[in-house]
């Protein structure tokens, strides 16, 4: 489309660099069709320009608001929840970890032997290693890592799609 | 008092819960909002419909909006996208949005249009009858250009195509328009505009 309309248009619109500028004066100046051309297209210019806009109905605005009402979105998010709160949660549940983990290892005998607290005798770890708690076991970590598969891919898509809608 | 308010003043506070900073927003941009659905849908209950769906949207997710471009722009963004769902749901049976057939209907009437009422019809109703006749996105992107204050950049942006691409389609839109002015008016066009 690299015609003189085109170049008239672009030189109209504004969007020429300053050599083209010029060379399109030169040729409106000179060249009595391009000039003509020049002109027609101004006044469609103008005339475009001062199209109408439609008028929505009265109650427009109204019927808007009284949408959002009935959805019951009467705060968006950022407005309902407040990440302070949120990170002060985060922070305490980290802190009473963090407290606990360091009073547990605090208290270990490190140069003991054994175990720093005395198992009851009748108390056995399972062993997972034979027969049937050994299948009950892969099956389980079998379904974690299925379940952290799925819940990343669920992740990664609500990303993808966050930033599609997004979009500015 | 709040009319003096800049649309980012009323999107914050909007966002800390006052709805009628919200509703100046709507009253602000409907206009031109209706205008755009109007461009798509050609029927003023469905462009209502179109509307009201696309500042509920916005609503919801104005916590999103950065502020990077214009509230505008992202605004149309939001018009183009429920509009195009709108009418894919529309036209689920096969008809594609962009066959120029399917606006004959609006064609036809144009044709039917009677000389001797020219002089009593403003520039504009001509003008608003060739652009009903455009393909969607013709039209659009001739509104956004001259009545949305939105660079090519902007129109890009906001409908989801290069710079480049919106820069052809408003040339062919141009073009096309002055075609369907032509054909509705025949030589009258040369003073209309």
């Amino acid at each position: 489309m690299n015609n003189l309309e085109e170049k008239l248009w672009n030189f109209i619109d504004g969007n020429c660099t300053p050599e083209e500028q010029k060379a399109v004066r030169l040729l409106i100046e000179n060249d009595a069709a391009a000039g003509a051309k020049y002109r027609e297209l101004l006044s469609m210019n103008t005339a475009f320009a001062q199209m109408d806009l439609d008028e929505p109905p009265m109650a427009f605005t109204y019927n808007v608001m009284e949408a959002i009402r009935t959805e019951n979105a009467q705060v968006p998010l950022k407005a309902a929840i407040n990440k302070r709160i949120i990170r002060g949660i985060a922070v305490f549940f980290t802190l009473t970890l963090v407290t606990l983990l360091v009073l547990v290892f605090a208290s270990i005998k490190w140069s003991g032997q054994g175990l720093p607290v005395s198992l009851t005798a009748h108390f056995k770890i399972p062993d997972i290693n034979s027969g049937e708690t050994k299948v009950v076991v892969q099956a389980f970590v079998f379904f974690d890592v299925m379940l952290g598969l799925y819940l990343f891919d669920a992740y990664l898509r609500r990303k993808r799609s966050a930033k599609d809608t997004k979009m500015l | 008092m709040q009319s003096k308010l800049s649309d980012a003043q009323l999107i914050e506070q909007t966002l800390t819960g006052n709805q009628a900073a919200y509703a100046e927003l709507v009253k602000r941009h409907q206009r031109f909002v209706f205008t755009l659905a109007m461009r798509y849908a050609k029927v003023r209950e469905d462009a209502e419909e179109i509307a009201q769906d696309c500042f509920i949207k916005a609503y919801r997710s104005l916590a999103s909006f950065k502020g990077q471009s214009k509230f505008s722009t992202w605004l149309y963004s939001i018009v183009y996208t429920t509009a195009m769902t709108f009418l894919r749901k529309k036209r689920v049976d096969t008809e594609s949005i962009d066959d120029e057939n399917n606006f004959v209907q609006v064609e036809n009437q144009a044709s039917a249009y009677d000389v001797n009422n020219a002089e009593n019809k403003s520039r504009s109703f001509y003008l608003d009858q060739a652009i009903a006749q455009l393909l969607p996105d013709d039209a659009a992107i001739i509104t956004l250009f001259y009545k949305g204050e939105q660079s090519l950049e902007e129109i890009a942006q906001a409908m989801g195509m290069e710079t480049n691409t919106v820069k052809v389609k408003l040339f062919r839109a141009r073009q096309r328009l002055k075609e369907k002015l032509e054909r509705n008016l025949k030589h009258e066009v040369k003073e209309l505009i």
